[in-house]
């Protein structure tokens, strides 16, 4: 169910991964290693999930790992690969945090710097990557919306047979693997799937071992829930039929929410291009000078709009947002819409109604 | 060379000192110099898209002072 002026990109489980959920857990309740029938009937759905799921992105079953810790998924994958104790690991500006924390205290790291509309630098990158590299990019920003161009930076990567991470966070399936890729971080909310469930993607023509410690040979912990991967499985099927409607009109709204804030409302910063090739359909920040961030949100909210923020003034955070910074964004003023499938256009137009008069009063209030 | 003041906002959060700017920056006439003193961690940041956005000139002179001309 959509539930209006939901834009902070908290979506709820899909239906048809609801629908499967409660009877998952009389069904695939046994362990799919065990011995006894019970087990082999969770092996037997576990397997077909594993299949339906590979297929939809667009790889071999054998490719994927289910985790169920799936914010550890990109440094288990990136960690697992040779390259990683003595290689250099390149990493994007505007990657997750976690991912710059985890370049940082390697051995040797380059960041690489993203132009004002958050591209990343396809020459440094050709600069830094050398034969015992690994590349981490994501393949958009769940901040800002943004898309890197990964058939090139594949293409860079490839030609020097260095390793490319792929973070599939914000995108999901929207964003089709390159040709040339090493491991890839899908987790199951990035299609409206559970959360507590990811599928870490090992290609099988490179090397990779998992960094924990483990008397196994297992790729990964194995500590995901069955019942969760059945509903991904349902969710991803449902959610790529949906999306091949759903990503054109919201693609349409976002377009004319980018066109009518710029329009109607002075000084504002909007993140990215909004080309069609360089942001998702469904994300847009915008940044409003001499607003604070906080004030903007929780004004939004008597409205009955729910916004997220990179503001550093809003509870949750800190420090204000690396991603806007690097891309030399303005931080404070910021607000990030999330369209969720199923939005009704005439909330999306409620909101524009009312932006301007909100964004008016509190510059006044601000006396700016 | 224009009138050149000091916009003291150490220990302001983020936006107080760009909102202190912004005003600041309407009384002053093309040429005249303002000197902020600013230590939140998004100032800088924030007073680089401040000046792309509104055709100002901004220099850094430290992290936490800047020199802005009006353009």
């Amino acid at each position: 169910m959509v539930t209006a002026g939901a834009f902070d990109g908290e979506r709820p489980l899909h239906p048809a991964g609801a629908a499967v959920l409660l009877a998952a857990f009389e069904r695939g309740w046994a362990q799919p290693g065990g011995l006894g029938e019970a087990s082999a009937h969770s092996r037997h759905l576990l397997q077909a999930a594993r299949e339906e799921i590979a297929g939809h992105l667009g790889v071999n079953p054998t490719e994927l790992e289910f985790w169920g810790e799936s914010a550890l998924i990109s440094p288990m994958a990136l960690q697992g690969m040779p390259a990683f104790t003595e290689g250099k690991l390149i990493v994007g500006a505007t990657e997750r945090q976690e991912i710059l924390a985890l370049a940082a205290r390697t051995k040797s790291s380059a960041t690489l710097r993203v132009s004002h509309s958050g591209l990343i630098d396809h020459d440094q990158l050709l600069e830094e990557v050398e034969r015992d590299s690994i590349v981490a990019i994501q393949s958009a920003n769940i901040e800002t919306g943004v898309c890197q161009n990964l058939k090139e930076i594949s293409q860079i990567v490839g030609a020097m047979k260095a390793e490319l991470h792929i973070d599939y966070s914000a995108s999901g399936p929207l964003v089709r693997l390159p040709h040339y890729w090493s491991t890839a971080d899908f987790p199951a909310k990035s299609w409206d799937g559970p959360s507590g469930l990811g599928v870490m993607l090992i290609n099988k023509s490179h090397r990779w071992a998992n960094p924990l410690a483990t008397a196994t040979t297992r790729r990964s912990p194995e500590s995901y829930s069955l019942p969760l991967v059945l509903a991904a499985a349902a969710s991803l099927t449902g959610w790529l039929a949906d999306s091949k409607n759903e990503s054109e009109r919201l693609r349409n709204l976002t377009t004319m929410m980018r066109e009518v804030i710029a329009r109607t409302i002075p000084d504002v910063d909007i993140a990215g291009s909004g080309k069609s090739e360089e942001s998702l359909p469904h994300i847009l920040s915008v940044s409003i000078l001499n607003i604070s961030g906080e004030r903007l949100v929780n004004a939004l909210a008597r409205e009955g709009f729910a916004v997220a923020s990179g503001s550093a003034c809003v509870a949750s955070a800190i420090e204000p947002s690396h991603v806007l910074q690097a891309m030399g964004i303005l931080t404070h003023g910021n607000i990030r819409i999330s369209l969720m499938h199923g939005v009704q256009e005439s909330d999306v137009k409620r909101f524009l109604a009312l932006l301007p008069g909100i964004i008016s009063q509190l510059r006044t209030e601000a006396g700016a | 060379m224009g009138e050149n003041l000091v916009l003291d906002c150490l220990g302001a959060l983020c936006p107080t000192p760009i909102i202190q700017l912004s005003k600041a920056v309407r009384t002053m006439n093309p040429g005249d110099h303002i000197t902020l003193k600013a230590d939140d961690p998004a100032t800088k940041s924030d007073l680089i898209a401040w000046a792309r956005m509104t055709g100002n000139h901004v220099t850094i002179i430290s992290e936490t002072s800047f020199d802005i001309e009006k353009s």
